[in-house]
């Protein structure tokens, strides 16, 4: 057995190689989050060196109003893969579902990591944050409040993890009666990732952990503070019942010719065209499928205010007045402006053309 | 003496047609492009991203075809074309790039950038930006007939001593042959053996032929500078001559980016189609095995592998004839990785050759095609090109490496039946 002093200073390289993980599966790792993170292939080599030179950073978890299910996906639906292990790598100090330890060792073990790896630690919250009345949620004694924000005063960066840690989720869902807020509304002074989803794609949080080892810094962030690299593209644009919908074929139920056929949900309330998540590429169940491949419409998990959005089975609503001039209108008019610039683009290159003298060898020097 | 900044913008804006506003307008950015260019795998510089070479044509479409642009142009937020980026962008456009349009091919949204950046040199050698060597090679083009300043008593020369090693008489200047063969100056100057090849073979086919005196050259220094009114006064004189001698085919020789400007770019730069057809020495070649015409003996026992000259493989599409004739002499052939229409170029072509500046990169990045033969370890590489067969001399000279270099068509005639 190794002390807890050795064990710190063991880099994930030597940890995989104890563990027998080959390097063979751990470059294919490598290739795998480059290209999930759509890194040119020529960074895979980075990502490997880094990674393997990487000493285990301390992660402390905080677990607020929340459901664990974010824990349970995380640690389960790959479990046994190289994820897991890479994830099992990081020194996890205080995590309330996995640890050992409990009561006043718990705390202590939090309050050690935060003083021994102060100002380099990531802190991980899953959960909002009650603010009506802390008694709705207190760990320790503490109130969730107090915790998050003594916490994340020596963290290097925080990952928001579920929809409750990044928007509110379901505690905040009307009539929020616990006040319940997100990470991000507490914290403004340190860089936040948003990794929301109820709960959220596993192999996300290892490719932000990933990115945040290789580069040293957050991922690319889009306008409500999701990594862009698996939040890019809505379910709807990369649904592989999408040519259904631009044919027009929807399924009207549940057990219609049309669902039997495996057409579009849209009309079944499916969220996909408003919501952004990488469900429909890298799937879930160790890349089994995603709930639109078994049948059920997706309900927009990932989107703030999900639960708030007049039901899972309603269809994103539909225009309420005719929008069938108004697009006449709009198109006639976008042609116009089309044909014009067209024209003038035309003129244009026709004027160089004009311009052009014949050039000859006497005009290839200044 | 008269090349200026506003001449090189005018050209640019000239070459701005609608394929150029949709390939930049549909370029996501994505890189792919950099990982299939041996000047970057074997440099690792972003700078030679493919598309990062078209930027000043990007440029002028930018501020002067799209709407932003042009509205940023207003508030000067739109990046102008100067002569400071010309000159930057001068050793990414001609001594970076082969026009080997190895990028073109894997451009997920099918943008062929390898023409965007041929397009790219028009703006550059209209501003007076394009290098000393290849400003070298097209007045001797233009002047003397070749870019390496061979004039027809030299060829003459050479065919003397053809002639004299074989008894044959090389046809020149015969009127109604089948056939007018092209040379380029690299066969004419150091391999004469391919005039020799191609008068046993076609002697034997019983077809005939015609060398013209007047436009033999093949190679287009035109295209590879960037200058669409030379690489037309260029071609012209090759359709005068295969109309004045009334030939049916013109044959473009063992070089690839000859055969890329006469056969299709050609008629685009003349502006008419031919009255003849043009066929690469290897197609004819290959007709004739088709046709029984070529019939050989004996078999090469050593192991024989394959470079593909872009021009002819990539752009050119001439894959398998080279392989169908290999096939009848070689009993030991092995393809090289990515050999085909991906097969890596060999770094020296698109003018990249008649430029000095550019004999560290192109040696550098010999380094590819240095792997891929390691790979196989051939005992000679076949080739049709005397462009690359120069050049991967040169390489494998640099790496120290001995692995001779054959012409197909030689190699072929060595084999000819009796």
């Amino acid at each position: 057995m190794t002390n807890k002093f050795d064990d710190k200073n063991k880099t994930l390289g030597d940890t995989l190689r104890s563990r027998g993980i080959s390097r063979r599966s751990f470059l294919k790792f490598c290739a795998a989050t480059a290209s999930m993170m759509a890194l040119p292939p020529a960074m895979i080599p980075k990502v490997a060196h880094a990674l393997e030179n990487a000493k285990r950073p301390s992660v402390i978890w905080l677990s607020f109003q929340e459901c664990t299910g974010c824990t349970e996906s995380l640690t389960r639906s790959h479990s046994a893969t190289i994820e897991n292990l890479i994830f099992d790598s990081i020194s996890l100090d205080y995590h309330h579902t996995l640890q050992a330890a409990s009561g006043h060792a718990a705390e202590a073990a939090r309050e050690a990591a935060m003083e021994e790896n102060h100002g380099n630690y990531i802190l991980v919250v899953d959960g909002s944050i009650p603010m009506d009345n802390p008694g709705y949620s207190t760990i320790a004694g503490i109130s969730n409040y107090d915790m998050l924000m003594d916490t994340a005063k020596g963290a290097a960066a925080i990952i928001a993890v579920g929809t409750c840690a990044t928007y509110g989720g379901i505690p905040h869902a009307k009539p929020n009666p616990t006040g319940a807020v997100s990470v991000g509304d507490l914290i403004k002074d340190k860089p936040i990732i948003n990794v929301p989803g109820c709960p959220p794609i596993p192999v996300v949080i290892t490719g932000v952990v990933t990115h945040f080892l290789t580069f040293g810094t957050i991922p690319e962030l889009d306008h409500i503070g999701r990594p862009k690299v698996f939040y890019g593209q809505s379910i709807h644009d990369r649904c592989y019942r999408r040519p259904f919908y631009d044919k027009g074929l929807f399924a009207e139920t549940f057990d219609d010719e049309g669902a039997q056929k495996g057409w579009c949900l849209f009309k079944l309330g499916c969220k996909g065209p408003t919501t952004y998540n990488a469900c429909a590429t890298t799937k879930w169940n160790n890349g089994t499928s995603f709930p639109i491949e078994a049948g059920h419409p997706c309900i927009g998990c990932s989107e703030p205010d999900f639960w708030d959005g007049g039901g899972f089975y309603k269809a994103l609503s539909m225009p309420t007045e005719n929008i069938t001039q108004t697009a006449l209108y709009t198109a006639a008019g976008a042609a116009a402006v089309g044909v014009a610039a067209g024209a003038l683009n035309r003129a244009k290159k026709n004027a160089a053309t004009k311009a052009h003298p014949n050039t000859t060898i006497e005009d290839l020097e200044k | 003496m008269s090349a200026s900044l506003e001449k090189g913008i005018n050209a640019l804006k000239e070459q701005v047609d609608s394929s150029v506003a949709a390939f930049f307008s549909s370029c996501v950015h994505c890189g792919m492009c950099a990982d299939a260019c041996l000047f970057y795998t074997e440099t690792g510089g972003p700078e030679r991203t493919p598309i990062n070479k078209t930027e000043p044509l990007r440029r002028i479409w930018k501020s002067e075809y799209t709407l932003f642009g042009r509205i940023g142009k207003l508030f000067g937020l739109t990046k102008p074309v100067t002569d400071e980026l010309l000159a930057d962008w001068e050793t990414l456009v001609y001594d970076s790039c082969t026009l080997c349009g190895r990028c073109s091919m894997v451009c997920p949204v099918g943008n062929d950038i390898a023409a965007m950046i041929r397009k790219t040199r028009e703006g550059m050698a209209a501003a007076g930006h394009a290098p000393d060597g290849l400003i070298g090679a097209t007045k001797r083009a233009v002047t003397i007939g070749s870019p390496m300043g061979v004039k027809f008593p030299a060829l003459q020369a050479q065919i003397k001593h053809v002639e004299n090693d074989t008894g044959m008489t090389i046809p020149v200047d015969v009127v109604g042959a089948d056939y007018m063969l092209l040379l380029s100056s690299m066969e004419i100057m150091n391999f004469p053996e391919f005039i020799e090849a191609v008068a046993k073979i076609f002697d034997k086919a019983g077809v005939t032929w015609t060398i013209s005196s007047e436009a033999f050259e093949a190679t287009n220094s035109g295209i590879q500078i960037g200058v669409s009114d030379i690489a037309a006064e260029l071609v012209q004189r090759i359709v005068d001559a295969a109309e004045k001698l009334k030939v049916k085919t013109v044959i473009s020789p063992e070089c690839g980016h000859a055969y890329m400007a006469i056969r299709w770019d050609g008629p685009n730069l003349v502006g008419k189609p031919f009255d003849f057809k043009v066929r690469h020495i290897l197609e004819v070649l290959d007709e004739f095995r088709k046709d029984g015409r070529l019939k050989t003996t004996g078999k090469e026992s050593q192991r024989l592998t394959y470079h593909d000259p872009c021009q002819i493989s990539r752009r050119g599409g001439v894959i398998d004839e080279p392989r169908n004739l290999l096939n009848m002499i070689a009993d030991d052939f092995v393809e090289m990785p990515d050999a085909g229409k991906m097969n890596w170029c060999c770094g020296a072509g698109g003018g990249v050759s008649s430029n000095e500046r550019a004999n560290e990169i192109r040696l550098k990045v010999f380094q590819r095609k240095k792997d891929q033969l390691d790979e196989i370890k051939p005992d000679a590489i076949v080739s049709a090109c005397s462009n690359c067969r120069i050049h991967l001399e040169d390489g494998l000279e640099e790496y120290h490496m001995e692995i001779p270099l054959l012409s197909l068509t030689e190699t072929l005639a060595e084999h000819l039946a009796d």
